[in-house]
């Protein structure tokens, strides 16, 4: 049950695209994803999506992993899908009761909303499936680099570093969790049970003792990282240093190519 | 004396998508007689704390069954609440489970499931505390204030209140300095002593389980590998040190005397009766 938990959903792979620099994966994404909100109606949303399964495919993560990924976010997709229905004007009216009316063009831009938004949960699971947590962190270190200009160079190393420490600990955390919830049910704690109110008061038991384990555990890790001379990122430099290769390039280029063409249907349609 | 727990042909492994498909138990079968004292040892991943979570209803058994008191336990998983009051178990490091704002109602949590209210739970309280030496000035401090073997006795009389007729404890005594350690195996003497009941204690400490235990169930790599009374275990030294096991210290003391001086006797497990022996031996050698 617990175990379902995941973050950090790194797929293990050497495709082109798990060797490509984490950077350069960001701001492609970043890139990509507004070009995705630049497409004006369902027809020049096709380029993007060649383009995005192209880079599924490319890089080897299973098709069924990136299908629970949208399974999750189903009820926003349906959501949106209905909401979007009665939005439509203009087209042949298909149905219309009480305010309610919907009409071809609803239907279409209907249809355009989800897929945008799947093509979106896609393209951004193939970031989190390709590249390692510690490695996304580093390069958002890394991207907001510039941010020393304005003397925010250790806000930037706390950032990295805070959420470098969460990941590492979220395992640890579930495992915790786990021990004490098999410990409260020893004396008899019936998490299953019970009305709402009820099943919340039961997670009291649970919950503090694993806040009072966090919080020692935060005091245990400050002092061994003191203890080991740690004194906020100045001065520190990487063993793993992040280097750009001809990957990236390639990438880069395809990707403008892309970006190009969705300018172009945009001014073609 | 009757069987309380009889374990027949235990299997459980993880499920998870592993493609090495091996069972945390294997193939276990034993039974426990009412009022025994068991000790568990094995080394480390052994399979020794997924045993034990077996027989109070944590986890449900793959293959095999498990009867308390000659009834599966499993017969009726709605009820599977009524074998945890009756099969108590006490976890490693307890003390990380303690939430309540009193040690009082840290206490009373265990015996408040079992649907206690009022007098008869501040008596059950009140009982428990009496029997293992919890004094009621500590009634209404915070478990937080306390120092760790406090703390550590308070959440396992947590377990006790709910009067289980078997106790299960995983590692009772790791990480306390002597006194508190001393203070917990007393906790455990009078709690079985006072309630007739049947005790499994999980430990390395193999100097306590020759003291303690009447039998020892020795698991290893999710098999069970011996059960017998701690005086068989320990006479076969070799083959607990093939599976990362030892014989108590003293034993070992004993041992390298014998390397020695040949025809010391090496069956000898406690402290007490070492001392015993030796006081015997050079009373002999300065009479001769």
């Amino acid at each position: 049950m617990l175990k379902d938990i995941t973050f950090g959903q790194y797929y293990e792979g050497k495709s082109l695209i798990h060797r490509m620099d984490p950077r350069a994966k960001i701001v492609l994404l970043i890139i990509d994803m507004v070009f995705l909100f630049l497409t004006k109606n369902i027809y020049s949303l096709i380029v993007p999506a060649v383009q995005i399964f192209l880079i599924l495919a490319v890089s080897k993560v299973p098709a069924k992993m990136f299908l629970k990924n949208i399974k999750t976010i189903l009820p926003i997709i349906i959501f949106t899908t209905i909401i979007n229905l009665f939005y439509g004007s203009g087209g042949t009216v298909l149905l219309s009761f009480w305010h309610f009316t919907v009409t071809t063009a609803g239907v279409w831009r209907s249809v355009y909303m989800a897929s945008r938004i799947i093509l979106l949960i896609l393209i951004s699971s193939v970031l989190t499936y390709t590249t390692t947590p510690n490695d996304i962190t580093d390069a958002i270190e890394s991207l907001l680099s510039f941010l020393k200009i304005f003397g925010l160079k250790t806000a930037v190393h706390m950032l990295a570093m805070m959420m470098t420490i969460a990941l590492r600990f979220i395992p640890t955390l579930v495992e915790e969790t786990e021990k004490i919830m098999s410990a409260q049910k020893a004396r008899g704690a019936d998490l299953e049970k019970g009305k709402l109110f009820e099943r919340i008061k039961a997670l009291i038991p649970i919950l503090i003792p694993l806040l009072i384990s966090s919080v020692r555990r935060a005091y245990e890790l400050a002092e061994a990282m003191e203890c080991r001379c740690y004194n906020g990122g100045v001065g520190r430099v990487r063993m793993k240093q992040l280097k750009y290769s001809l990957v990236d390039l390639y990438a880069a280029i395809i990707n403008t190519a892309f970006c190009g063409g969705v300018i172009l249907l945009n001014i073609l349609l | 004396m009757s069987n309380i727990i009889e374990v027949n042909n235990l299997c459980y492994s993880y499920d998870g998508d592993a493609q090495i498909v091996k069972d945390a138990v294997h193939n276990v079968s034993f039974t426990v007689k009412s009022g025994e004292i068991i000790g568990i040892i094995g080394h480390t991943g052994s399979g020794k704390s997924t045993l034990i979570q077996h027989l109070n209803g944590l986890l449900k058994p793959s293959s095999g069954e498990i009867k308390i008191e000659g009834k599966n336990i499993w017969e009726e998983p709605k009820k599977i609440r009524d074998i945890r009051f009756k099969v108590g178990l006490v976890f490693q490091y307890p003390e990380y489970q303690l939430f309540e704002e009193t040690v009082f109602s840290d206490i009373a949590f265990g015996p408040k499931n079992m649907g206690l209210t009022g007098d008869e739970l501040v008596g059950r309280v009140e009982k428990i505390c009496d029997v293992v030496g919890i004094k009621r000035e500590y009634f209404e401090k915070s478990p937080f204030d306390l120092s760790g073997g406090e703390k550590r006795r308070v959440a396992i009389a947590g377990v006790m209140a709910m009067e289980p007729k078997v106790l299960i404890l995983d590692e009772p005594i790791a990480g306390l300095d002597p006194k508190g350690r001393r203070e917990v195996i007393e906790m455990v003497r009078r709690y079985r002593q006072q309630f007739d009941a049947t005790v499994l204690i999980v430990s390395h400490n193999m100097e306590d389980m020759a003291v303690l235990a009447d039998r020892l169930l020795v698991m290893n790599g999710g098999k069970l590998e011996m059960f017998d009374t701690v005086y068989n275990v320990f006479s076969k030294g070799d083959a607990l040190k093939k599976i990362g096991l030892s014989v108590p210290m003293v034993t070992r003391v004993l041992n390298t005397i014998k390397e020695k001086y040949s025809g010391v006797r090496t069956d000898i497990f406690t402290i007490d009766d070492a001392v015993k022996y030796l006081c015997e031996l050079s009373a002999g050698d300065s009479n001769a």
